[in-house]
């Protein structure tokens, strides 16, 4: 009885210890996210989840925000993404544009061609996040996300 | 003996006058009541210059009527783009019931189930009545009908005449509409928004010629037509 007890007790631990090892190495995983430099500070608002931050794609925090300069002193020339306090429009698609062209953009979604210049690709897209809030969107959630903007009432 | 026949005469005569004058009277009131309530007809105006091509119509629809998945009583035709780039565009369309006044659909059901309600105007189905013989999806020229798989009967857009209407509220794709591009009301209020914007603007309707006098209007977008 006191055996199979303690059989228990030791499966049940490997199994504890595997899933806390799995959690830990979730966190730390991509290359992106062990920017020092960058994490020194960011490591709160800046850790790189979403689909960009793979290992395959080679990027680091520059690739899209631009090399550091003077930041955090003020004024820099960080690229920051939103459309209310972000940096300037054509800076922002300029970003975006670099991997990604209007025309297959386009033909993706058709969306795209009417906020063509015209809205930054962050007002929507969150890259940062683990889940992108543009994919397999339910037709309600997408008919309020144009509501956000487009409410004529 | 003798009182008693004359009162009996005199009672069965007043008895009698009295009956004829309420009907009469309950005619006059009954055409009276027609005449006012024929004071609504109800019509839909899609100002295609506002529409935005969201979508936010088919989905309140939807969860308003409880149209199942796979079909649908309104949807938002889209074409194009249009234009170069970075200023394409699109056109936007509302497929949906035309509420034809001489509707064919109505004609050609052979129970009864689909008609056109005489208050309002608004051509309905009544799902109880209706066995599905499919005839008025083949005679609606807009091609909006369909068969419900959850009723089985002939469904399509009634104005939410058994929703939103019944609770005294617009219908559910104008109440979701963000950039008030549907409008509805009454045709025979000259003082109705809609008739106001039907006055101000130049529209369309769709296959007029065929005599079906439908009651969905567009505003159209941009000049559609071959230019010369």
């Amino acid at each position: 009885m006191s055996k199979r007890q303690w059989l228990w007790s030791i499966r049940l631990g490997a199994i504890a210890l595997l899933l806390s090892f799995g959690a830990t190495s979730a966190e730390s995983a991509l290359q992106i996210n062990s920017d020092t430099t960058c994490m020194k500070c960011h490591k709160r608002n800046g850790q790189m989840l979403g689909h960009h931050g793979q290992d395959a794609m080679k990027m680091t925090c520059s690739t899209c925000h631009g090399e550091k300069g003077d930041h955090p002193k003020k004024p820099n020339d960080i690229v920051v993404f939103g459309i209310k306090d972000g940096s300037e429009l054509d800076t922002q698609l300029a970003v975006c544009h670099k991997c990604h062209t209007q025309r297959k953009l386009g033909e993706t979604e058709w969306t795209h061609n009417v906020h063509a210049q015209k809205v930054p690709c962050a007002a929507c897209h969150k890259l940062h996040s683990p889940t992108e809030p543009m994919a397999d969107m339910t037709p309600k959630v997408r008919s309020e996300l144009c509501r956000n903007c487009h409410s004529g009432r | 003996m003798e009182n008693s026949k004359r009162r009996f005469l005199k009672g069965t005569c007043a008895l009698f006058a009295g009956a004829t004058g309420a009907s009469l009277l309950a005619t006059v009131n009954a055409a009276e009541g027609a005449k006012a309530e024929s004071d609504i007809k109800y019509a839909m105006i899609h100002d295609e210059t506002k529409c935005i091509g969201c979508r936010a119509c088919e989905v309140a629809c939807r969860e308003t009527n409880q149209v199942p998945e796979g079909v649908s009583r309104v949807r938002i035709e889209q074409t194009g783009p249009f234009g170069e780039y970075p200023n394409e565009y699109y056109h936007f369309s509302r497929i949906s019931c035309q509420h034809c006044e001489d509707a064919p659909c109505v004609n050609v059901c052979p129970t009864g189930a689909a008609f056109i309600d005489k208050e309002t105007g608004i051509v309905s189905v009544n799902a109880w009545k209706c066995v599905g013989c499919q005839y008025c999806i083949a005679a609606c020229p807009y091609k909006i009908r369909f068969i419900n798989p959850v009723t089985h009967a002939a469904d399509k857009c009634d104005f939410c005449r058994e929703t939103n209407l019944a609770q005294g509220k617009q219908p559910a794709c104008v109440e979701a509409c963000p950039t008030k591009a549907l409008v509805f009301g009454n045709l025979k209020d000259p003082t109705s928004e809609l008739v106001q914007v039907l006055r101000a603007n130049p529209t369309q309707r769709a296959k007029v010629a065929l005599g079906t006098r439908p009651k969905l209007f567009r505003i159209l977008a941009k000049s559609g037509e071959v230019i010369l």
